[in-house]
């Protein structure tokens, strides 16, 4: 079912899986969070895991603070820090609800934590300790760092932009410009924006900058969507991660499809086969080798049959990921 | 828009009758839509270009100019922009444009929903809701696919197919006279609009224009009704239409019995690829982006009808200060709101609450066992000693559930927000914590964020 260039993770997590992400420096770890409670690191090359702890609850996020410690959060409300190289845990704090994502920004050297509490939560990683709690209009779908700024996703279409220097008041208050649910929202690497995917097979591409002639170029596109017998099937975009050297993007939804896209050509540029579920997950690896794709149902259509949720790992090549030479 | 009289209007395109905000824009287009070689793509800058193109490169000659409505496919005008126009087509629309304004006018009165659609004209790049090809590249803003390739008033895209049995008698006929609808789509939806919402008038209102510059084209819009009179809903406007009619039009109520053909389909299928959300959500859709483009913070009023859950967290938003137990408690326990999905033709594979997928998943009763309950202890996993005593496994739980004493019944998230209250000040009596923050800590010693420290020591039987 996969060639060459890609295979399936040994010791998957026994039930869905809610995120993937690359050690900052090597392809070699992935770190993986899930429904079953546990956040495991694995060695991807040797196809093997290398280290699982727990928590209480179903974990919802995970990052990577630094190649040797790793945060998670999830149903459990807690945030915990583990040390990878010795196995040591550290419950750094709660919320008063779900944590959904944990992201770090490393320009100012904070994690930051979004929670169904309607709050965003910093912590020095250093000490570990809490560093401030943000309210946000609603709870919190999705958070993305970008340079020195967060980028929050809400319920209700909403987001926000805080300068993670001065979080006195929110810079940017924004709305979706999809007109569904907000799924995941992931920002540019060149700071200039953020791409915002919303339950409605829709992507939008987005611009930080106010002002009207940037506003301008902000554009949206469907995708995601599948024809069958005169239906349109249309899948929430679950996932978006950028490949680091070629500014382009890759999208999974529920549709268990993976897209390429050049946001600047607005091409795609490149589909993956069908995997056996929806996508939940992507994760580039830093340099841009390697996708991760969590394959893992996401209850669209409720507790059923469904097949099993795994990871996959794929050689990307450049034929699928750099942007072509740009038209007219 | 520098120049004087001779434009004076927006700038639009002789071509297709769109309109535009701007000139580079209309250019633009023109390159997209009409001057693009349909053999290798590549975009020329005028209509003699690309005939001159194909011939050249691909021996192939072309006759007419792609994407344009009959009657405006000559491929030998040289038009870039609004340059070249010939003079008596500019007066033209001129006139349209004046008829237009004047019923708009009469419009404004009538119609108050929706002005906004998500099929925001050629000038917004913001979104392109084509409905073709999803699996394709998209395409570039320039290029609405759902909307130029149909010349004409079969060319209004979703809300207008009905219009077409009963519209194109009439087109060959009159060219001019389907400018009145096409011409910037913004105007046309205003119309299509007000064909659903109410608009008797409305309809009127498209035929108009072309009434007074074209009256040799009245008698051939009779062949034009027989068709919509057998429409459901028709007969009953037309009538009201023929009353109305003299009044408005002083027309023969011919032009009448054409015009409501559309109305009563149009409302369904409006949009129907377009997001078939669009349909149900014409108010808010727009409002999506023009408040983007001007003041963002305004915007949280908008998506009223179709997500009142949205509305009633925006209302809850501003009493919202810092995370308190009442606000996430209120979230909770009020109803979602439901997505209002789609059409025949589409499916939104989500399920109808408009909550996130992870949300619906940890409702269910697996997710929700061992889950912190108010004033529990957070349990690490064995390694964080103490608490491993406490906190019994699985099996324990049920024995929690009723030790607990504020034990608020299974929430959303484990009932952990119901048992806020239980753990601020005064709750856990012997360590009325005060911030309902987590203070720091090392991990290692189990320290509970409500400070029950030493009921975490004590025993598990607690909780």
């Amino acid at each position: 079912m996969t060639g060459s260039n890609e295979f399936k993770l040994n010791q998957p997590p026994e039930d869905g899986i809610s995120s993937v992400k690359f050690s900052p420096n090597t392809s070699q770890f992935l770190l993986v969070s899930s429904w079953d409670t546990s956040v495991r690191l694995y060695d991807v090359p040797a196809n093997s895991m290398r280290l699982k702890y727990q928590h209480t609850g179903a974990v919802l996020d995970c990052a990577f603070y630094d190649p040797t410690h790793a945060w998670s959060g999830g149903l459990d409300h807690q945030l915990k820090m583990h040390d990878l190289n010795t196995d040591q845990e550290n419950l750094v704090g709660t919320h008063d609800a779900p944590i959904r994502c944990v992201e770090y920004c490393p320009e100012v050297n904070v994690m930051a934590t979004g929670s169904w509490d309607q709050t965003v939560k910093l912590w020095d990683p250093r000490t570990p300790c809490n560093a401030g709690t943000f309210s946000q209009p609603e709870k919190v779908y999705t958070l993305s760092v970008s340079g020195d700024r967060l980028i929050v996703g809400t319920a209700g279409r909403r987001v926000l932009v805080w300068d993670l220097r001065n979080m006195g008041y929110v810079q940017q208050r924004r709305e979706s410009s999809l007109k569904y649910q907000t799924r995941c929202i992931r920002a540019f690497l060149n700071k200039q924006g953020y791409v915002l995917s919303s339950i409605e097979g829709r992507v939008a591409v987005e611009y930080l900058d106010p002002s009207p002639e940037v506003q301008k170029k902000k554009y949206a596109f469907k995708c995601h969507r599948l024809k069958e017998n005169n239906i349109e099937q249309i899948y929430p975009v679950n996932a978006i991660s950028f490949h680091n050297i070629h500014n382009t993007f890759a999208t999974g939804g529920s549709d268990g499809f993976v897209n390429i896209w050049d946001p600047f050509n607005k091409k795609r540029l490149c589909q993956f086969h069908r995997y056996p579920t929806s996508i939940a997950s992507l994760a580039f690896s830093n340099d841009g080798t390697t996708l991760a794709i969590a394959s893992s149902y996401m209850y669209e259509m409720d507790d059923t049959e469904h097949p099993e949720d795994g990871i996959f790992i794929r050689q990307v090549t450049d034929a699928e990921t750099k942007p072509k030479s740009p038209c007219t | 828009m520098g120049r004087k009289k001779k434009k004076q209007l927006k700038p639009w395109c002789w071509y297709c009758n769109r309109d535009f905000d701007d000139e580079k824009i209309l250019i633009q287009h023109q390159k997209a839509k009409h001057f693009k070689c349909h053999i290798c793509h590549k975009k020329l800058y005028t209509g003699p270009g690309l005939a001159i193109h194909c011939m050249q490169v691909h021996k192939e000659t072309i006759d007419a100019v792609p994407n344009a409505i009959p009657g405006r496919t000559d491929i030998e005008l040289e038009i870039y922009g609004m340059e070249g126009i010939p003079e008596k087509d500019m007066d033209e629309r001129r006139r349209l444009l004046e008829q237009k304004t004047q019923e708009s006018q009469k419009k404004k009165q009538q119609d108050d929903s929706d002005e906004y659609d998500d099929d925001d004209s050629a000038a917004s790049t913001s979104f392109q809701p084509q409905p073709v090809q999803p699996q394709q590249g998209y395409i570039p803003p320039m290029a609405q696919p759902g909307l130029p390739p149909v010349p004409g008033a079969p060319g209004m895209p979703p809300g207008i197919p009905p219009l077409m049995p009963g519209v194109p008698p009439l087109m060959p006929g009159m060219p001019p006279v389907m400018p009145g609808m096409p011409p910037g789509l913004h105007h046309q939806r205003k119309y299509t609009q007000s064909f659903c919402g109410e608009n008797i008038m409305m309809p009127m209102g498209g035929m108009m224009p072309p009434g007074p510059g074209i009256p040799p084209l009245m008698p051939g819009m009779p062949p034009g009704m027989p068709p919509p009179v057998p429409r459901p809903g028709i007969p009953p406007m037309t009538q009201a239409q023929a009353v109305s009619a003299p009044g408005i039009l002083n027309r023969p109520p011919a032009p009448t019995a054409t015009v409501p053909a559309p109305q009563p389909p149009v409302t369904k299928p409006l949009f129907p690829s377009a997001g078939q959300a669009q349909a149900a959500v014409q108010g808010p859709v727009g409002t999506d982006f023009k408040p983007l483009n001007s003041t963002p913070a305004t915007s949280t009023e908008p998506p009223k009808p179709t997500f009142p859950a949205y509305t009633q967290s925006t209302a809850s938003t501003t009493s919202t200060t810092n995370s308190t137990a009442a606000k996430p408690a209120a979230s909770i326990t009020s109803k979602p709101a439901t997505l209002t999905t789609t059409s025949a033709t589409s499916k939104l594979i989500h399920p109808d609450e408009d909550i996130s997928l992870e949300e619906r998943r940890a409702q269910l009763p697996k997710y929700q066992r061992n889950l912190p309950r108010p004033g529990q202890a957070p349990i690490g996993n064995p390694p964080v000693g103490p608490i491993g005593g406490m906190m019994p496994p699985q099996p324990g739980i049920p024995q929690q559930q009723g030790m607990r004493p504020p034990m608020p019944p299974h929430g959303q998230y484990g009932g952990h927000h119901q048992g806020m209250p239980g753990y601020l000040p005064g709750a856990m009596p012997p360590y009325g914590q005060g911030p309902p923050m987590v203070p720091p800590y090392q991990g290692g010693p189990p320290r509970p964020p409500m400070g029950m420290r030493p009921p975490v020591m004590s025993q598990g039987g607690r909780y």
